[in-house]
């Protein structure tokens, strides 16, 4: 690994999401929930009356960004994100990070989600063993 | 109908999770994952980080929401996510206890945050395998004495936290980066 400090980017992850990844992703992780593949439920409750993709599904793809930037998730010793705007299906995001702090073998850093508008999906911290 | 707070602290019955290789490839191919200890048939065969959320999300909240004290509602968002995990990743074979608890509701805007605990231990040892950190967000169903007079929060806004003055200031401050970014 190169040389890390304060303001080194992680890597960026861009990705599509759309009912293959919503069925796969549910089917995976056990969350069911039809809000995330079914149109007519997701018409009936969703917050932007269609499906969107789980929230779980961009966490574990910030998460990509934490084990590529460590080396893998032996050094992630926490990760913390807040859903702060729904991810549309049909839609592609975008995924980033970059260090805030490294202090005593430990690595802080920001991580983003936004969509393809520009606006924040998800955001977070991850701290690395470094 | 609002959650009932007194329900704060308590914790329920611990359930087990056996980790599968099959299931650590599913997962991980969900994801678009390219490590290929994820996908490996030897001893290196690791989870990644987030492969807790096949234990801890809907099973993690199953005995909650079965509780018919606790009063849970089914128009919820999930808010945030925390995961803190233990001295190595999870492999194939694990025998995981994990025990929910409630750590805590509060209401903001109309809305209630419930947030729930996993807490999952290596059942041979003892030894934390990854604890985590839920908050459900319950839209419209504060008790009136904590609603705000926000239409728009009590009709049940997409976001719980969309109302979330802290949000707001960071928003605001990122935007403002943004623009001394571009100017620069």
């Amino acid at each position: 690994m190169t040389q890390i400090g304060v303001g080194t980017p992680l890597p960026v992850v861009e990705q599509a999401c759309n009912l293959t990844t919503a069925v796969m992703y549910a089917g995976a992780s056990g969350d069911m929930n039809p809000l995330h593949y079914d149109q007519d439920f997701a018409a009936a409750v969703s917050p932007t009356g269609g499906i969107i993709a789980h929230g779980m599904f961009s966490m574990g793809l910030a998460s990509r960004l934490l084990t590529a930037f460590a080396g893998g998730p032996d050094q992630v010793l926490e990760v913390q994100v807040r859903f702060t705007r729904p991810w549309p299906l049909g839609t592609t995001a975008t995924f980033g990070g970059k260090v805030t702090s490294v202090d005593e073998g430990v690595a802080t850093v920001s991580l983003w989600g936004d969509n393809a508008s520009g606006e924040r999906i998800l955001r977070g911290t991850g701290r690395i063993a470094v | 109908m609002a959650l009932n707070r007194d329900r704060v602290g308590t914790t329920y019955p611990p359930y087990l999770y056996e980790v599968s290789r099959e299931k650590i490839r599913e997962y991980a191919t969900a994801l678009g994952e390219t490590d290929p200890r994820y996908f490996s048939d030897g001893d290196d065969c690791v989870a990644p980080p987030t492969f807790a959320a096949c234990f801890t999300i809907v099973k993690g909240s199953q005995a909650l929401f079965a509780d018919p004290g606790l009063g849970t509602h089914p128009s919820l968002v999930h808010g945030s996510q925390r995961y803190r995990f233990g001295d190595r990743p999870l492999r194939p074979g694990d025998r995981l206890e994990c025990t929910p608890r409630v750590a805590d509701i509060s209401a903001r805007g109309g809305s209630e945050f419930l947030s729930v605990e996993v807490d999952c231990r290596f059942h041979d040892s003892g030894e934390l395998a990854v604890l985590s950190e839920a908050t459900i967000v319950f839209l419209g169903s504060a008790p009136p004495a904590a609603a705000s007079g926000d239409p728009a929060t009590r009709a049940g806004r997409p976001d719980g936290h969309a109302d979330d003055a802290d949000d707001a200031d960071e928003e605001a401050a990122a935007a403002a980066v943004r623009k001394q970014e571009g100017a620069a």
